[in-house]
């Protein structure tokens, strides 16, 4: 029975993926991501990781969702963006996204009430990680942070305003 | 966890790189003043120096189960950070009279160079996997640099924005190769750790031979540490973001980054032990062949300096891994750890190759910058880019030598270098890889290094002659005329080099040379630190 529901699982993140892949609109590709993510965290759930699973839909389907929702309200400004945004967003594109995601409910909600909890192996609970972590870890936790520190300094450099850059120049010597 | 005294200062190194890279990023925000900016980079990476010279003597320690810092990593740490300093005064010197900011360079060259650092002493693959990340997303952003794409009117010239999407996309890819082989490896092995990995894949039950899990494992990650160091199915990014990249940053990359890759896998060779399977030999030896003859066949039909010294890297990477096979064929035939003559083959090579690329992407930098900023903006809106281009078509370096004879001599020694020529350190390296290669009686593909190695020395030849052949107009070589600027290259001539830079190309070509005709002393110094990581290991 746990194979039927990881091989469901992976079925569905392989097609949302897909999906993301073949979609022509930006958007479209978004929900099926959110999508594979929140599968993401059911196959995490079985393999005995509730935290793993948790982070997985906080960190992935919350944040992607919220930074995708600030980039398309920086760029959009409007009404003609409103009108697009209505192209964007037909009624029916909701229904593949929407059978997908019934489908992982069906089976999560099976999941949780099976009497027995599928033989899990060992769960792993935030307390584990934690003391992963900032055990024998810490270093990777210190470098990521530098890693994160180098990709914020480059976005920065290349996110400026390409125009009038002698102008910036000048601006900044004379302040 | 054991965390005391002597872990924390054979960590200082990594924790000045750290503070350096803070304190530059902290003074660029309120302080854009492009001199202060480099000299406190410069700073830094000095101080880490000093750091990394007060424990040269060092025993092998681990700090935490992620670093282990011995002589091999002050070693070759050491090495990393003088490349980085040569690449501060570049750079400083390059972007000085250029449009826009350059001040987040120097925090991204930090933030580099300490990816580089923590790749050389790295035993886990997660600090592996982060030190390659630190460096390639710093990177990113450094080969795109000055975002001029807008502006761009030429077609023939590179945009780093272009460059930089293309190291983008392709390095990404690589790194989900290699955390994708990375997992492979721990779901055969349970094992993070290079040594633990190795003593996992030797048990029966995990033989990489018979696992298909590990194998898989193995031939990803084999293919992600090809792309970083531009092996020949992997190479397409490697002329046209070498090509694309500011001339610095480019020799930053054909450096400290393949560096740092290729002193990780001297140090996981290290922990091989035993046999390698059949397969693994087989395709390393394809790619090697491969990327020998690729690499300089191609560069045959380059025009372009900063593409033919591109094509000549991913030969130089091929010949390397000749060394790689001659260690892997011995040990599996005395199934003994790797050790002798090859090691320190590929730890001889990897230093010659730091210098001669230095050198040579240094003087294309040279030559590329001091520009006046009055001809740039006087010019803007109409032929920008021959303004910010750099000095890398072949034509820019048309009798050179009349013009600029220190530069050109520099620039001809590093070629000779890369050609292996005697007297430089490059021919000193070659042998190396030679006599490795004798040792284990790898015939064919010696002797497909000396074929390519032939078919190189054309291109690097034909550099020279182009550089010292007699300007047109002049009269015969001798005098004053001939040193009145030629019309074709009038572009190339505006450009000022200050004595400090012409400097620092001397004393690079002189080291070249030097450690030419007299390589005892650095010999000496990686058999000695190879003895002493053997007994340690």
């Amino acid at each position: 029975m746990e194979m039927f529901t990881f091989y469901l699982t992976s079925i569905i993140i392989l097609t949302s993926i897909l999906m993301v892949v073949i979609s022509a609109n930006a958007v479209h590709s978004l929900l099926y991501l959110i999508l594979s993510s929140l599968a993401m965290a059911v196959i995490f759930f079985q393999m005995g990781a509730p935290f793993a699973a948790a982070l997985e839909v906080i960190v992935y389907a919350g944040a992607i969702m919220v930074l995708f929702v600030f980039v398309v309200m920086m760029l959009n400004l409007g009404q003609a963006a409103v009108e697009e945004e209505r192209t964007l967003m037909p009624l029916g594109i909701w229904r593949g996204p929407a059978l997908l995601a019934a489908l992982l409910l069906a089976e999560l909600a099976f999941l949780l009430f099976q009497q027995p909890v599928a033989s899990l192996p060992v769960a792993v609970y935030a307390k584990q990680v934690g003391i992963t972590l900032f055990g024998p870890y810490l270093l990777a936790v210190e470098l990521a942070s530098i890693l994160l520190m180098a990709g914020l300094v480059g976005a920065y450099h290349l996110g400026r305003p390409l125009l009038k850059k002698s102008a910036t120049r000048t601006h900044v010597r004379e302040s | 966890m054991n965390f005391g005294f002597p872990h924390f200062m054979a960590l200082l190194p990594v924790i000045s790189l750290t503070v350096a890279s803070v304190v530059v990023m902290l003074c660029t925000a309120f302080f854009r003043r492009h001199g202060l900016i480099a000299a406190l980079t410069l700073l830094g990476l000095g101080i880490t120096l000093a750091c990394l010279h007060q424990q040269s003597g060092i025993a092998a320690i681990e700090v935490t189960p992620l670093m282990q810092f011995d002589r091999l990593s002050v070693f070759f740490s050491a090495w990393i950070l003088v490349a980085a300093m040569v690449v501060t005064l570049l750079s400083w010197h390059y972007f000085r009279t250029r449009e826009g900011l350059s001040e987040e360079l120097y925090v991204l060259l930090l933030t580099a160079t300490l990816g580089a650092v923590v790749m050389v002493s790295s035993i886990h693959f997660a600090s592996f996997f982060l030190g390659l990340e630190i460096l390639s997303v710093s990177l990113f952003a450094l080969v795109a640099y000055p975002v001029t794409s807008l502006t761009r009117k030429d077609r023939s010239a590179a945009s780093p924005i272009e460059a930089g999407i293309k190291y983008l996309i392709l390095a990404g890819i690589a790194s989900a190769m290699l955390a994708m082989g990375m997992a492979f490896l721990y779901a055969a092995t349970g094992e993070l750790s290079f040594s633990g990995i190795q003593t996992m894949l030797q048990t029966d039950a995990v033989h990489e031979s018979r696992n298909l899990y590990a194998m898989g494992g193995i031939v990803m990650i084999l293919a992600g540490v090809a792309f970083k160091l531009a092996l020949v199915p992997f190479h397409m990014w490697t002329p046209d973001v070498y090509h694309g990249a500011p001339a610095p940053v480019t020799a930053f990359l054909a450096t400290v980054s393949k560096f740092a890759m290729l002193v990780l896998i001297l140090r996981a060779f290290l922990f091989a032990r035993g046999d390698h399977p059949e397969a693994v030999i087989a395709v390393v030896t394809g790619v090697a062949a491969v990327s020998m003859l690729v690499g300089n066949l191609l560069a045959l039909q380059q025009n372009n300096v900063k593409r033919m010294l591109a094509y000549s890297s991913i030969s130089h990477s091929g010949y390397v891994l000749v060394a790689f096979l001659a260690g892997m064929v011995a040990s599996t035939a005395n199934a003994i750890k790797a050790e002798g003559i090859e090691v320190e083959a590929i730890a001889f090579y990897i230093v010659s190759y730091l210098l001669t690329s230095l050198t040579a992407f240094g003087v294309v930098s040279v030559l590329s910058s001091g520009r006046e900023r009055v001809s740039y903006s006087r010019e803007s809106g109409g032929n920008v880019d021959a303004e910010t281009r750099d000095t890398d078509g072949l034509q820019d370096y048309e009798s050179l030598f009349w013009k600029r004879p220190v530069m050109a001599s520099v620039f001809a020694i590093a070629l000779l270098s890369s050609a292996g020529i005697p007297l430089t350190i490059g021919f000193m390296g070659k042998f190396y890889i030679f006599a490795a290669g004798v040792t284990s009686a790898l015939w064919w593909l010696l002797l497909v290094l000396i074929a390519s190695s032939g078919i190189g020395l054309f291109y690097y030849l034909r550099l020279v002659l182009v550089m010292f052949r007699l300007p047109e107009g002049g009269h015969d070589g001798h005098g004053e005329e001939v040193m009145a600027p030629a019309q074709t290259t009038a572009a190339a001539l505006v450009r000022e080099i200050p004595v400090g830079a012409r400097w620092l190309m001397v004393l690079l070509g002189g080291v070249i040379l030097w450690l030419g005709v007299y390589p005892g002393p650095l010999m000496a110094e990686i058999r000695d630190i190879l003895v002493a990581m053997r007994v340690a290991g």
